[in-house]
C-alpha cells in the first residue's frame, strides 16, 4: 500500500519548525546571561547618590597608554555621566568640596589592556587596525566600599581618529551609571 | 694724612655708587623684558575646555598669563599657574575627514581607501590643570606641526608646571594588546 506524499514532508517539516523554535528559546534565555558578563552581578536596586567623584585614570605602571588617551576617557566619562542627569553634582579628581558631599560615589577606571591600532590601517584595510582600550570601572561609597565594579572596553573599529576608543569606553560606562543609579 | 685718607674713601664710595647703578641695566634687565605671546590659527581642542564643544577647530594664544582658546564668539582660557603638566605627543591625521570622507566611500574599486593613505602629521598638546576648587582637567589640542613645542616652552617659561615622562608608543606602529 503507498503511503500518501504529504505525511513524511509534514512531519520532517514539523521535526525543523520545533528545532527552530527551540534554538530561538535558548538564544532569548541566553540574551540576559550576556548582558550580565561583568565581575559582579548587578544589583537588584538601584544605588541611590547625590552626587560622583570621578577619579583620574590611573593604569598599572607595566601598561603605556598615552596621556592624551588617559586624559580624554576622564573627560570623555564626565561627560557622558552629565547627559544621564542621575547626579545633582559631579566633583572631579582632587576637587576639595567633594568632602562635604553626604551621599557621594567615587568613580575609578584602572586600564587593564591597550591596544593602539592605526586610523589609516583602520581605513584602507576595514578589517586591521582597531584601537581598543578596557578599563576596570569600580564604583565605591566614600569608605571605599565596593558598589559595583565591571570590565569595559572602548573600541573604534573602521572610522575615526584613535581617540574615538575612548568616547565608546565614556558611553559605556554611561550606561552602566543609567542602569545602575 | 687725614685729608689724603677722606679723598681715598670719597673715591671708593664714588667707585662703588658707579659700579651699582652700571650694573642695574643688567640685573633687572629681565624684569623689563615683556612676556613672550603665541598665536595659532587652525587649532582642534580636541576636548577640555569649558563651553567649546569637542573638536572645535580656532585659534590658540598665549598672552596675559593664560593659554587662550578663540571660535567665533566662544573663548575659554587656562591660567599658567593652574597648568599642572604639559605633554606632547606626535600623531599623524586623515587630510579627508568629516562629509568629505563620507563622500568618498562612494568613490568605486576602493577610490576611497586609496585616499585613505593619505594622511598629515600632526602635534597633540595634552595640558592638565586644575580649578580653584582643585579638580582635575585635562584639555586636548591638535596643532599643525611644529608649533606645540615652541608654545610649551613659551609656558614652562612663564611658570606652566611639567614632568618627564615615559614615551608613549607613536600611532602608526601597531602595539600588541598589553596585559598586566
Amino acid at each position: 500500500m503507498k503511503r500518501p506524499n504529504g505525511t513524511p514532508k509534514l512531519h520532517h517539516f514539523a521535526v525543523i519548525l520545533s528545532g527552530a523554535a527551540l534554538l530561538l528559546a535558548g538564544a532569548l534565555a541566553a540574551q540576559p546571561g550576556q548582558a550580565q558578563s561583568g565581575t559582579s552581578a548587578p544589583p537588584a536596586e538601584k544605588l541611590k547618590a547625590s552626587a560622583i567623584q570621578v577619579e583620574r585614570t590611573n593604569p598599572p605602571e607595566d601598561l603605556v597608554i598615552p596621556e592624551s588617551f588617559r586624559v580624554a576617557t576622564y573627560e570623555n566619562v564626565i561627560r557622558e555621566i552629565d547627559k544621564t542627569k542621575k547626579f545633582q553634582h559631579i566633583y572631579r579628581s582632587g576637587d576639595q568640596t567633594a568632602a562635604n558631599e553626604p551621599n557621594l560615589v567615587i568613580l575609578r577606571m584602572v586600564p587593564s589592556a591597550y591596544k593602539a591600532g592605526s586610523q589609516k590601517k583602520r581605513e584602507v584595510t576595514t578589517v586591521a587596525g582597531a584601537t581598543s582600550i578596557k578599563v576596570t570601572v569600580q564604583f565605591t561609597d566614600k569608605s571605599g566600599k565596593v558598589l559595583l565594579e565591571k570590565e569595559l572596553e572602548g573600541k573604534v573599529r573602521f572610522f575615526g581618529e584613535n581617540l574615538r576608543a575612548t568616547y565608546d569606553l565614556a558611553k559605556k560606562v554611561a550606561k552602566v551609571v543609567d542602569d545602575t543609579f | 694724612m687725614k685729608i689724603a685718607r677722606m679723598q681715598v674713601k670719597t673715591t671708593l664710595a664714588h667707585l662703588g655708587v658707579s659700579v651699582f647703578l652700571l650694573s642695574a641695566p643688567v640685573v633687572f634687565s629681565g624684569q623689563d623684558k615683556p612676556a613672550e605671546t603665541m598665536t595659532v590659527p587652525d587649532v582642534q581642542c580636541v576636548i577640555g575646555l569649558e563651553g567649546i564643544k569637542p573638536g572645535a577647530t580656532g585659534t590658540v594664544s598665549v598672552r596675559g598669563g593664560a593659554i587662550h582658546f578663540e571660535q567665533k564668539d566662544k573663548k575659554a582660557e587656562i591660567a599658567i599657574p593652574a597648568i599642572q603638566d604639559i605633554l606632547l605627543g606626535n600623531e599623524s591625521r586623515q587630510e579627508i575627514t568629516g562629509a568629505g570622507k563620507v563622500a568618498t566611500m562612494a568613490i568605486p574599486y576602493g577610490g576611497g581607501r586609496l585616499l585613505s593613505l593619505f594622511s598629515k602629521k600632526v602635534e597633540v598638546m595634552t595640558v592638565e590643570f586644575t580649578d580653584s576648587n582643585g579638580g582635575f582637567h585635562g584639555a586636548i589640542f591638535v596643532f599643525p606641526p611644529g608649533h606645540a613645542t615652541e608654545m610649551k616652552g613659551i609656558l614652562v617659561a612663564q611658570g606652566a608646571k611639567t614632568t618627564i615622562h615615559l614615551p608613549a608608543p607613536e600611532e602608526p606602529k601597531e602595539q600588541k594588546e598589553q596585559k598586566p
